[in-house]
């Protein structure tokens, strides 16, 4: 399973739209959770519509939180988002099987049955969270907050009994014109996160949309490693 | 939890439930309370009283029910069963909505009681409940989701765990918690369940019944780097009640007991020594409370004995 985890404060402001680029991501079996932080001031209509919009475009959850809540949030949408792919896929399954797609059309005793199953697939199956983080100049106080989320996400992870990763990508990126740096590449390992965004430069734009292609790239291109490894072994 | 998605049904006093697949018929008494997972109402069926939670989506649900199912596989047969039914029903507007009935719960929440019956019952609703906990772990579950709201009390103490929303097979995940309560929060291990997990949320809950105050400032004070069970112990320091469990909780923040058993034993002799250390009238109120509590415990055990 694979989830895209956009945490922002505001509105994209430079290339191609953010909804565009989570469609995207959708269209390639990513989930896109969008979580909006508004600690002091409002993210505005325009920012709160967005964040619905891409969430809406990725098949995935979106919230507006402060900081305190950020880590709770973020545990819980991931989680969440796990159970929905699970039910999107086990929803077309019994409409093959069925000719009925739901869930809750099935009596208790059947329908204890599958939840069984999805649970369990909920558990175990292998899960990559790719975490991109707004790290325009607002965004600054937040970071913190944004650090521990993620730890705690880790936290949460390892607690599966699946194989589970994250990465982390920031936007803009350090360099002038760059839209996404990654800061950290796969891992399942607790120690790797400590300090993600100490030496952080903040920039002022917020090329949202670039920066979700970017991911999008990354996760085909591990996947594509991935195939040809596994040929290579085979 | 402002992340779900809120339930909107509202079911009035008197609304008759007719179940979908069972045909049982609930009539709707009031609501018990509500949360994160869907609302409980009192109910009324064939002159009995059950507790009727429906739930805001079928799948969470679902997977709740599945819990108290198998812990009801591997129940006591003397006792009734928790788990009555489970159905669906459809309300005035053709809307479904998933449903259980369960054994309604008649008691107190826990703060509610300590606050009318004094801390003197800490004691033994404590051990009331490490022995509850004890029993789900023995039959291979956690309860995850320990905390004030889910623990409901009845007379002479007695507890009873509510909401299985967190109830999670050893050794996976552990399916719901209460930041507060978490000790993955406090840095003090990890979120996979064991019996340990729900002993230390247990130390948190005991912390916070008696020291909610502080252990409240101490939450939004602390940065989470210094959230550490060192601080949580250091509530208990010179403490008229922790301070005698301050062994105890050690412990159980720690994660060095064995199991609920083990800790629920090691409750009744830590505060039994706290008790036997200061002369009879010297102690403060809830001291003496523990003695009338350990005799309570008795007459209650007896009472359940040979009824
Ligand atoms: N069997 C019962 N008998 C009596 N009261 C009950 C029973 N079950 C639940 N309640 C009451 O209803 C409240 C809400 O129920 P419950 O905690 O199961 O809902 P929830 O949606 O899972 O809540 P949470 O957000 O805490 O997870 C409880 O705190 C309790 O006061």
């Amino acid at each position: 399973m694979k989830q895209i985890l956009l945490i922002t404060d505001g509105c994209s402001n430079v290339g191609v739209s953010p909804v565009v680029a989570a469609a995207h991501a959708q269209s390639e079996g990513v989930a896109v959770n969008v979580v909006g932080v508004l600690d002091e001031g409002d993210i505005g209509e325009y920012g709160a519509a967005e964040i619905r919009e891409i969430a809406a475009a990725g098949g995935g959850l979106s919230r507006l939180v402060n900081t305190r809540e950020l880590s709770r949030t973020v545990q819980m949408m991931t989680r969440k988002t796990v159970m929905h792919t699970i039910q999107s896929a086990v929803h077309n399954e019994l409409r093959h099987v069925l000719g009925e797609g739901s869930i809750e059309a099935l009596p208790p005793e059947k329908r204890s049955d599958v939840v069984r199953v999805m649970d369990e697939l909920g558990e175990k199956a292998e899960l990559r969270v790719a975490l991109l983080i707004d790290a325009s100049a607002s965004m600054k106080p937040k970071l913190q907050a944004v650090e521990e989320a993620i730890k705690d996400l880790m936290l949460s992870l390892q607690a599966r009994q699946g194989k589970s990763r994250i990465c982390v990508f920031h936007f803009p990126g350090s360099r002038h014109g760059e839209d996404c740096r990654r800061l950290l590449d796969w891992t399942d390992k607790m120690s790797e996160i400590p300090s993600l965004f100490a030496k952080l430069h903040m920039q002022g734009t917020t090329p949202t949309g670039p920066a979700l292609m970017q991911v999008i790239d990354f996760y085909r291109e591990d996947d594509y490693g991935r195939e040809t490894r596994e040929e290579r072994m085979g | 939890m402002a992340v779900a998605d809120q339930l909107e049904l509202q079911l009035q006093h008197g609304t008759i439930i007719a179940g979908k697949w069972k045909g049982g018929r609930y009539r709707i008494e009031r609501l018990l309370g509500e949360g994160a997972n869907g609302k409980v109402y009192l109910v009324e069926s064939r002159g009995r009283r059950y507790a009727l939670k429906v739930g805001a989506d079928a799948v969470d649900l679902q997977s709740e029910i599945n819990g108290l199912q198998a812990l009801a596989r591997q129940g006591t047969p003397r006792e009734e069963p928790f788990l009555v039914e489970v159905d669906d029903f459809r309300d005035g507007r053709g809307h479904e909505y998933p449903f259980y009935v369960m054994r309604y719960v008649r008691g107190k929440p826990l703060a509610d009681y300590i606050a009318k019956e004094g801390p003197e019952w800490v004691p033994l609703i404590g051990y009331h409940l490490l022995m509850r906990l004890a029993a789900l772990h023995e039959a291979g579950w956690v309860f995850g989701d320990l905390k004030p709201d889910n623990v409901l009390v009845a007379e002479y103490g007695r507890a009873q765990l509510v909401d299985y929303g967190g109830v999670t097979a050893i050794g996976s995940g552990v399916r719901q918690f209460t930041e507060v309560f978490d000790r993955g929060y406090w840095s003090a291990g990890s979120r996979t369940a064991d019996p340990q997990y729900d002993l230390f949320s247990f130390a948190v809950l005991f912390i916070q019944l008696v020291e909610g105050k502080r252990l409240d400032e101490l939450t939004r004070t602390l940065l989470p780097h210094s959230r550490v069970p060192a601080e949580l112990l250091r509530l208990a320091e010179d403490h008229p009640v922790l301070a005698p469990a301050r062994g105890w909780l050690r412990r159980a923040l720690q994660g060095e007991f064995g199991s609920a058993r083990e800790a629920a034993a090691s409750w009744q002799r830590e505060l039994h020594r706290a008790r036997v250390a200061r002369p009879a009238g010297s102690g403060p109120r809830w001291l003496g409370g523990l003695f009338v509590a350990s005799a309570l415990l008795l007459a209650t055990t007896i009472f359940w004995l040979v009824r």
